[in-house]
C-alpha cells in the first residue's frame, strides 16, 4: 500500500456528518449581506402589516366619511380620498392585494414555466416547440400581452393573475431548459449515466436540484415585475376593480384627483417604491451569492 | 524568413543601441529580483503568495521558473511587470531591470517599460487577444502607444508576423483572432510582445494550453528569438521537460519561496533540494519504461495556510523535526547553485526511499475474449443543419477499430481534437454510433438499448479528467458512493461498509464519506472518482486524461494507484491521454490516433522504440524529456495544425503535415489519392502509412 | 453576415405570423359575440346577422384570418365600428405623438444608458461608484409610470416648472413641443436606461478581468485607452442587444406614460379600445406593437453582428 495512504495525512473527525449543504449556506449568506438584511427586513414588515390588516383595521377599507381630500396628518397618515376614506387603510389593503397577487402568480408561473422548460430538456421536440412559444411571448412587449389577456378575460383580479403568470413563463421556462441542458452535459450527470442510473433518477437527483437556484433567484426578480404589472394595469384602470383597492388602482384614482389632493398618490407611491426596492435588493443579493459558481 | 534585430526600420528601434548578447560571463544582470514579497489581503486574512524570492537573469539567457499551482511563480512574474491582480501588493524587496528600480518608477514611466523593455506572453492565447480587434491592429497598438507612427507600425507588424512564422501575412494581418488556430494565436501574442524589441520576455506557461506538436513549434520559435534577437526570457512552467529543453537557468519555487536555483545543467545533474529531486522522479518518461514512480505524498500547500518552517517539510521524505521550526535560507551549496534545505546544507543524503515494489509487470500476452471490441466505428458529432435542413455530418471518430482484453492496458494517444474523447464517450453510450459495431464482454451493444446500457454500465466504468466536475457539488461523497452501489444492488448497511472499504482501497478514510466535493484536493477527488467507478466492480476502466488536470506531484499518486488496482483486481484499462510519457508508463499496448483514425498500434516497446508512422515519430520527438544532454538533439517539428474533422484531407489524413509526405517529397501523389490501411510492418506493430519506417530522427521538417 | 441574417429569417417570420394569429384570435376568444357587443341595447336578430355578415363573422375561421391578413397587407386596416372610422385614420391621427415620445425616449435611453454604463465600468472613486450604483439600483427597481408619477408630482404639481398634461407637436413648435415632451420621455427612458447601463457595467467589469486586458497592460497601453479600445468596445455588443430588447418595452410603456401625461397617442387609443372592447382596433394596435418590437430586435442583432466579428464572420 505504498500509494494509498499518502493523501490523507489528516483523517477527518467523525463529527463532520452534518455539514451544511452548500446551497442553503449560500442563501443564508445572501440574507446576511447588508442589502439582503435591509430587503428582508422591509419585506417582513410589509408582509406582517398586510397580513394583519383585518386585525389592525377591522372596519375594512370602505369606511366613508365627509372628510374628503384631507391632507396627511397623524389621524389620517396618508390623508383621505374622494369618499373620505382613509388612504392609509386603503393602501394597507391594497398592499394585501398586491402581495396576494405576487404570492399566487409568481409561484404558479414559476412552477408551470419550470416544468415546461424541464420537459423541454427531456423531450427535445417538445423543447423546440416550447422555445418557439416562448419566443412569441417574448416578442410581445410585456404590457401588450397583458392587454391581450384583459381583452379576452375582462378586467379584474383573475385576469391580472393570468397575465402575470403568462408573462413569467418564458423567463422560468428558458432558464429551466438551459439550466437542465447545461446540467446534462456536466460530467457528474455523465458519470451517473455511465453508472447506469435511470433517466428519471438523474433528473430528480442531479439535474433538478442543481437547476433550482437560478430559478429561485429569478423568482425574486420576477416578483418585482409582477408588482409592476399589477400597478401598471391598475393605473390604466384595467386591473383590480373598485372598491377593492390595489396599489395600482389607488395610483389611478390618486392621479385623477392630484390637483384637489396633492398628497393623495404619495402614500401608495411610497409603499410601492418600498416594496419594489426591497424585492429588487433581495434579488440582487441572492443573485450575487447564490448564482455565483 | 528571419529578420534580425539589426534591421532598424522603426524609429523606436533606431535610437536604441543594437542588442547583441553580451559575450562576457558574469556581466551585469538584466533582471535582478531581491527578496520580493507579495501578499493578497482578503477578508479571510492575508495570503502571502511570494515570501522573499530572489533570482537574477543575464542578457540573452532563458530562465525557467518551475512550480506547481500556488507556488507563487506567476505572481512573481506579474510583480516584475507591476501587473499584480487586485488586491495584490508588494510588501518588500526590489526588482531591478537594467539598473532601474522597477518598483519605484512612476506608473507613467512604467507604461513605457511595459511593452518597451519587458513584454509578456500569456498561457491562453485565445483569451489574451481582443476578439473584436484585428490582429494587425493589436500589434500596431503595441507600437503606437510607444510612439511609432501609423504607417511604420503597420510595416513593422507585417515584419513581426513574418518573424514569428505566420504564413500569408498580407492577408492574415487583417483577420480577427478567432480565425487563427491556437498555435498561430500564440505566435500573434509573441509578435505583440516582440513589437518594440524588448530586452526581456516573460512567458507564463506559454505552451500549457497547446498540443505537444504545437508546443514544439513555439519552443523552437522562442529559442530562435533568443538566438537572433538576444532577448532574455523568463519561462514559467510546471514541466521539467520544457525546462531541460529550453532553459539555461532554473529557479524552483514551492510555497511562495525559492527552494533551489542554479544552471539547468547543474540542477539536473544533482538536485540539492528534496522537492526538486522528487519532482524529477515523480514524472514518468516517454523515453524509458522505468520503475514504479516515487510519488510525493500529500498535495501542494495552500498559500493562505502555509505550514511553519520549510513548506515542503510535511511532504518531505528526509525532513527532520527542526525543518518545521525554521525556514531554511537559500544558500549557495555549490558554485552558482543554491538550495534552501537544512538537510542538504549539512551534506545530508537526499535520496528518496526506493520504490516499494519493483515493477514485475511483463507485457501481458493478449489472452481471453476481449472485454471491449470496437470495429470500424464512426461517430458523428455534428448537429449543424444546412440551409435545406440536412444534418452535415462531422465524424470525430471515423472508421476506428480496437480491442481491450481482460487485465490488459491499452493506451490511446492523440492530440486534442483527434477524437479520443468522442471514442470513449461513444463506447459508454453518451454519443450515438453512426456506423460500425461495439462489442462489450461478448455482447453487441451498438444499438444501446436499455438492456445494452445496463450491460455496458456493469462491465465498463469511466474515470474523468476533471474529478471536480464529475462529482455532484450538492451531494456528499457518501451519497455519490451510495448511488453507485445502489446500481449494483448493494444497499443499507452493506452499502455503508462497502463504501468504507472502497474508500480504503483508494487511500481515503471512511470519514471522508460525509464531506462535500469542494472540501477535497484535486488528487483526493480523483481518488473518489476511482472509488465510485470501482463500486460497480467493472472489468474495464476507461480513463480519459485522468491526471492531466492534476499538479505534477499528484499525478504520480494517481498513476501508482491505477497501476496497483489493475494488478490487484485484474481490471482492463483503456487509458486515454495526450501525454506520451504517462501512456508509456502504464500501457501494455498503445494506439496512436490522428483525426479520427488509428495511425499506429502495437506493443509499447514496439511503438516507442521504433515508431513506424511519421506522426508517432514526430510526437515522440516533440515531447520534451527532463534530460539535459538532450538539448542539442534535432527535433522533428511538424508544421501547421491538425485539420478539422468537418473537412478531412483526401487520402492519408496526415499528409498535410507529414514531413515525408507530398509537401516535402516529390512524387508522393499516392498519399493524396489512397487511404493507407493499418498493415503489419516488418518491426512488429501495425501502421497506416504508405511509407512506414521511413522517417528517422533529424529528417528535414 | 448575410448567412447569419438568413438564418434569422425563419424565426422572425414565425413570431410575426403567430403574433398575427394571436391578434386575430383575441376577439373570438373574448366572451360574447363581437357583433352583439357592437350594437347598443337590444337589437333584432336580423340586424345582428347583417352586421355579422358585414364583418365576415359567418365565414370559416381560416378564411376570416386570410381575409384579415390579406387586407392588412394591402393597407386596409379595417373599420372601427365603435368610432365608426377607418382604423388607419385613427392610427394615423395618433401616430405622430407616439413616435415623438418613443424616438425621444429611445435616444435618451441609449445616451443615458451608455454614459452611466461606461462610467460604471470605468475606474471610479468609491463615491462616484456608489452614486452610479445607487442611480442604477433605483431606476431598475422603479417602473416608468412610477417615475412619471414622481416627475409629475415634483415638476408639475409641487413646483410648476414644466407642463405635465397634454402636448404640442415638436415639429410644429419645437420650443413648446420639447417642453411637453421632456418629462414623459425622461420617465419612459430612465428605467430602461438603467437596465442598459447595469448590463454594460457588468459586461465591462467582466471584460476587465479578461486576459486581453492584461495583454494590453503589458503592451504599455494607457488606462484610458484600455477602457475605451478594449473594455468598452467589447461591451458594445451587449449594449446593442439590450437596447433592441428594450425598444419594444418602451413602446408598450408609452401606453401608460401617454395616459399619465394625458398625451393623445396610440397608447390612450389602445386603452380606450380595450375598455370599450373595440376589438378591431385593439387587434391592429397589438400587431403593430409586436411588429415594431420584432424589427427593433432584428436591428439590434444586425448591430451586434456588425460589432462582433465572431458573429459576422463565424
Amino acid at each position: 500500500m505504498s500509494t494509498t495512504d499518502l493523501d490523507n495525512a489528516a483523517a477527518p473527525p467523525a463529527a463532520r456528518r452534518f455539514t451544511v449543504p452548500v446551497s442553503l449556506a449560500r442563501y443564508g449568506a445572501a440574507l446576511r449581506t447588508p442589502r439582503g438584511m435591509i430587503a428582508a427586513g422591509i419585506l417582513l414588515a410589509l408582509t406582517a402589516i398586510a397580513l394583519l390588516a383585518p386585525v389592525i383595521f377591522p372596519q375594512g377599507y370602505d369606511v366613508q366619511s365627509r372628510d374628503r381630500f384631507l391632507g396627511m396628518s397623524t389621524q389620517h397618515l396618508f390623508g383621505t380620498d374622494e369618499y373620505g376614506r382613509d388612504i392609509f387603510v386603503r393602501t394597507v389593503y391594497g398592499l394585501r392585494t398586491d402581495l396576494a397577487l405576487v404570492a399566487i402568480a409568481v409561484p404558479v408561473s414559476g412552477v408551470i414555466g419550470s416544468l415546461l422548460g424541464l420537459s423541454g430538456a427531456v423531450w427535445p421536440r417538445f423543447g423546440n416547440l416550447m422555445q418557439r412559444v416562448f419566443d412569441v411571448i417574448i416578442g410581445f412587449p410585456s404590457f401588450i400581452l397583458a392587454l391581450c389577456v384583459v381583452v379576452v378575460m375582462g378586467v379584474g383580479f383573475a385576469s391580472t393573475v393570468v397575465a402575470i403568470t403568462i408573462l413569467g413563463l418564458p423567463g422560468f421556462g428558458r432558464l429551466a431548459r438551459s439550466g437542465a441542458l447545461e446540467q446534462q452535459n456536466r460530467e457528474y450527470v455523465v458519470a451517473a449515466r455511465t453508472l447506469g442510473v435511470s433517466r428519471r433518477r438523474i433528473l430528480t437527483r442531479h439535474i433538478v436540484p442543481n437547476t433550482a437556484d437560478p430559478l429561485i433567484v429569478h423568482g425574486a426578480i420576477f416578483a418585482v415585475n409582477a408588482v409592476f404589472i399589477e400597478s401598471g394595469l391598475g393605473i390604466l384602470g384595467l386591473g383590480v376593480q373598485p372598491p377593492q383597492p390595489s396599489l395600482g388602482s389607488l395610483l389611478n384614482v390618486g392621479m385623477r384627483y392630484v390637483r384637489e389632493a396633492p398628497t393623495y398618490p404619495v402614500g401608495p407611491i411610497l409603499v410601492l417604491l418600498l416594496l419594489a426596492l426591497a424585492l429588487s435588493m433581495l434579488s440582487d443579493s441572492l443573485n450575487e451569492r447564490v448564482n455565483r459558481r | 524568413m528571419m529578420t534580425t534585430s539589426e534591421s532598424t526600420d522603426t524609429p523606436a528601434a533606431a535610437d536604441r543601441p543594437a542588442r547583441i548578447p553580451d559575450p562576457r560571463p558574469g556581466s551585469r544582470n538584466l533582471l535582478d529580483v531581491r527578496d520580493l514579497r507579495v501578499s493578497f489581503p482578503t477578508p479571510r486574512g492575508v495570503v502571502e503568495a511570494v515570501n522573499g524570492v530572489s533570482f537574477s537573469l543575464e542578457q540573452g539567457r532563458i530562465l525557467g521558473i518551475v512550480g506547481e499551482s500556488g507556488s507563487g511563480k506567476s505572481v512573481t512574474a506579474r510583480a516584475v511587470m507591476r501587473m499584480l491582480r487586485e488586491p495584490g501588493r508588494v510588501d518588500g524587496g526590489s526588482v531591478t531591470l537594467d539598473g532601474r528600480d522597477v518598483l519605484a518608477v512612476p506608473e507613467k514611466e512604467m507604461r513605457g517599460l511595459r511593452g518597451g523593455e519587458v513584454a509578456m506572453v500569456f498561457q491562453d492565447p485565445q483569451a489574451a487577444l481582443n476578439p473584436v480587434m484585428k490582429v494587425g491592429d493589436q500589434i500596431a497598438e503595441a507600437l503606437r502607444v510607444h510612439g511609432v507612427p501609423k504607417a511604420a507600425a503597420r510595416d513593422r507588424a507585417l515584419e513581426l508576423f513574418r518573424q514569428v512564422g505566420i504564413p500569408d501575412v498580407e492577408r492574415t494581418i487583417d483577420q480577427y483572432p478567432h480565425e487563427f488556430s491556437g498555435g498561430m494565436r500564440q505566435r500573434v501574442v509573441i509578435a505583440i510582445a516582440l513589437a518594440n524589441k524588448p530586452r526581456l520576455l516573460i512567458a507564463d506557461e506559454p505552451t500549457t494550453a497547446l498540443d505537444v506538436t504545437i508546443q514544439a513549434q513555439i519552443l523552437e520559435l522562442l529559442v530562435e528569438l533568443r538566438n537572433d534577437l538576444g532577448v532574455a526570457i523568463v519561462m514559467i512552467t510546471h514541466d521539467m521537460g520544457v525546462v531541460a529543453e529550453l532553459c539555461d537557468d532554473l529557479v524552483v519555487m514551492y510555497g511562495g519561496r525559492v527552494v533551489e536555483s542554479g544552471s539547468v545543467k547543474d540542477v539536473f545533474a544533482e538536485q540539492r533540494h528534496p522537492y526538486t529531486k522528487a519532482l524529477l522522479t515523480a514524472v514518468p518518461r516517454a523515453d524509458a519504461g522505468g520503475d514504479q514512480l516515487v510519488a510525493i505524498p500529500g498535495s501542494p500547500p495552500n498559500p493562505a495556510d502555509l505550514p511553519p518552517g520549510c513548506s515542503f517539510a510535511p511532504r518531505c521524505p528526509v525532513a527532520r523535526p527542526s525543518c518545521s521550526e525554521a525556514v531554511p535560507p537559500l544558500e549557495e551549496l555549490a558554485p552558482d547553485h543554491r538550495a534552501a534545505c537544512f538537510v542538504s546544507a549539512e551534506g545530508g543524503d537526499l535520496s528518496m526511499p526506493p520504490a516499494v515494489q519493483a515493477r514485475h509487470r511483463a507485457a501481458r500476452a493478449a489472452e481471453g475474449e476481449p472485454v471491449l471490441s470496437v470495429e470500424n466505428l464512426r461517430t458523428n458529432v455534428s448537429r449543424q443543419r444546412s440551409l435545406i435542413g440536412r444534418i452535415q455530418p462531422v465524424y470525430a471518430v471515423d472508421g476506428l477499430s480496437l480491442e481491450v482484453r481482460p487485465g490488459e492496458t491499452l493506451g490511446l494517444v492523440g492530440e486534442s481534437g483527434c477524437g479520443k474523447s468522442t471514442l470513449s464517450r461513444t463506447i459508454v453510450g453518451i454519443n450515438e454510433v453512426s456506423a460500425g459495431t461495439i462489442t462489450v464482454d461478448g455482447r453487441d451493444v451498438t444499438r444501446m438499448t436499455g438492456a445494452d446500457r445496463q450491460h455496458v454500465a456493469n462491465t465498463i466504468q469511466y474515470i474523468f479528467q476533471d474529478p471536480y466536475a464529475s462529482l455532484n457539488p450538492r451531494r456528499t461523497i457518501g451519497q455519490s458512493m451510495d448511488e453507485a452501489l445502489e446500481m449494483t444492488g448493494v444497499t443499507g448497511s452493506a452499502a455503508r461498509s462497502r463504501a468504507a472499504e472502497l474508500m480504503d482501497t483508494v487511500g481515503l478514510a471512511e470519514g471522508h464519506l460525509a464531506r462535500y466535493p469542494h472540501e477535497f484536493s484535486g488528487g483526493q477527488r480523483q481518488r473518489v472518482g476511482i472509488a465510485r467507478a470501482l463500486a460497480k466492480e467493472p472489468k474495464l476502466l476507461i480513463c480519459d486524461e485522468p491526471v492531466s488536470a492534476l499538479d505534477v506531484s499528484i499525478q504520480a499518486q494517481i498513476i501508482n494507484l491505477l497501476e496497483e488496482l489493475r494488478e490487484r483486481l485484474t481490471i482492463g484499462l483503456l487509458f486515454i491521454a495526450h501525454d506520451l510519457s504517462v501512456v508509456r508508463h502504464l500501457s501494455d499496448r498503445v494506439a496512436v490516433m490522428y483525426l479520427g483514425r488509428i495511425v499506429e498500434t502495437g506493443t509499447v516497446q514496439e511503438v516507442y522504440d521504433d515508431p513506424q508512422h511519421p506522426y508517432t515519430k514526430s510526437l515522440l520527438s516533440a515531447t520534451p524529456e527532463p534530460v539535459v544532454d538532450d538539448q542539442g538533439r534535432q527535433r522533428i517539428v511538424l508544421t501547421g495544425d491538425m485539420p478539422s474533422p468537418a473537412n478531412p484531407p483526401s487520402g492519408c489524413r496526415f499528409r498535410t503535415r507529414c514531413p515525408i509526405g507530398p509537401l516535402f517529397r516529390e512524387g508522393r501523389e499516392v498519399c493524396e489519392q489512397e487511404v493507407p490501411e493499418l498493415t503489419l510492418t516488418p518491426v512488429g506493430q501495425t501502421a497506416a502509412c504508405h511509407f512506414p519506417g521511413e522517417l528517422t530522427e533529424g529528417a528535414p521538417a | 453576415m448575410l448567412r447569419y441574417l438568413v438564418h434569422k429569417i425563419p424565426s422572425v417570420l414565425g413570431v410575426t405570423v403567430v403574433a398575427s394569429m394571436v391578434a386575430f384570435a383575441l376577439p373570438r376568444l373574448a366572451p360574447g359575440d363581437p357583433a352583439v357587443a357592437l350594437v347598443e341595447g337590444d337589437a333584432d336578430p336580423a340586424t345582428i346577422e347583417a352586421l355579422r355578415a358585414e364583418m365576415g363573422l359567418d365565414l370559416p375561421l381560416w378564411e376570416q384570418y386570410l381575409r384579415w391578413v390579406g387586407n392588412l397587407l394591402q393597407g386596409d386596416l379595417g373599420n372601427s365600428y365603435l368610432l365608426n372610422r377607418p382604423v388607419s385614420q385613427l392610427i394615423g391621427a395618433r401616430m405622430e405623438s407616439t413616435i415623438e415620445l418613443t424616438v425621444a425616449a429611445t435616444l435618451l435611453m441609449i445616451v443615458v444608458g451608455l454614459v452611466f454604463g461606461i462610467l460604471g465600468g470605468s475606474r471610479l472613486t468609491p463615491w462616484a461608484r456608489t452614486a452610479v450604483d445607487a442611480w442604477n439600483t433605483f431606476f431598475i427597481a422603479v417602473p416608468a409610470y412610477l417615475v412619471g408619477l414622481l416627475l409629475i408630482l415634483f415638476f408639475g404639481i409641487y413646483n410648476r416648472v414644466l407642463p405635465v398634461s397634454g402636448e404640442v407637436a415638436v415639429l410644429d413648435d419645437p420650443n413648446f413641443g420639447l417642453q411637453y415632451l421632456i418629462l414623459p420621455a425622461l420617465a419612459l427612458s430612465l428605467p430602461a436606461a438603467a437596465t442598459v447601463s447595469r448590463l454594460v457595467q457588468t459586461s465591462m467589469l467582466t471584460n476587465r478581468g479578461e486576459d486581453f486586458v492584461d495583454l494590453a497592460v503589458s503592451k504599455g497601453v494607457s488606462p484610458r485607452r484600455i477602457t475605451t479600445r478594449h473594455v468598452a468596445r467589447n461591451s458594445l455588443g451587449t449594449a446593442a442587444v439590450v437596447v433592441g430588447l428594450r425598444i419594444g418595452d418602451l413602446l408598450a410603456g408609452s401606453l401608460l406614460i401617454e395616459l399619465i401625461f394625458a398625451r393623445n397617442g396610440l397608447g390612450s387609443l389602445a386603452v380606450g379600445a380595450v375598455q370599450q372592447r373595440d376589438y378591431l382596433l385593439v387587434q391592429v394596435l397589438i400587431l403593430f406593437a409586436v411588429v415594431i418590437a420584432i424589427l427593433a430586435q432584428l436591428a439590434s442583432e444586425i448591430t451586434l453582428a456588425a460589432l462582433d466579428p465572431r458573429i459576422r464572420l463565424g
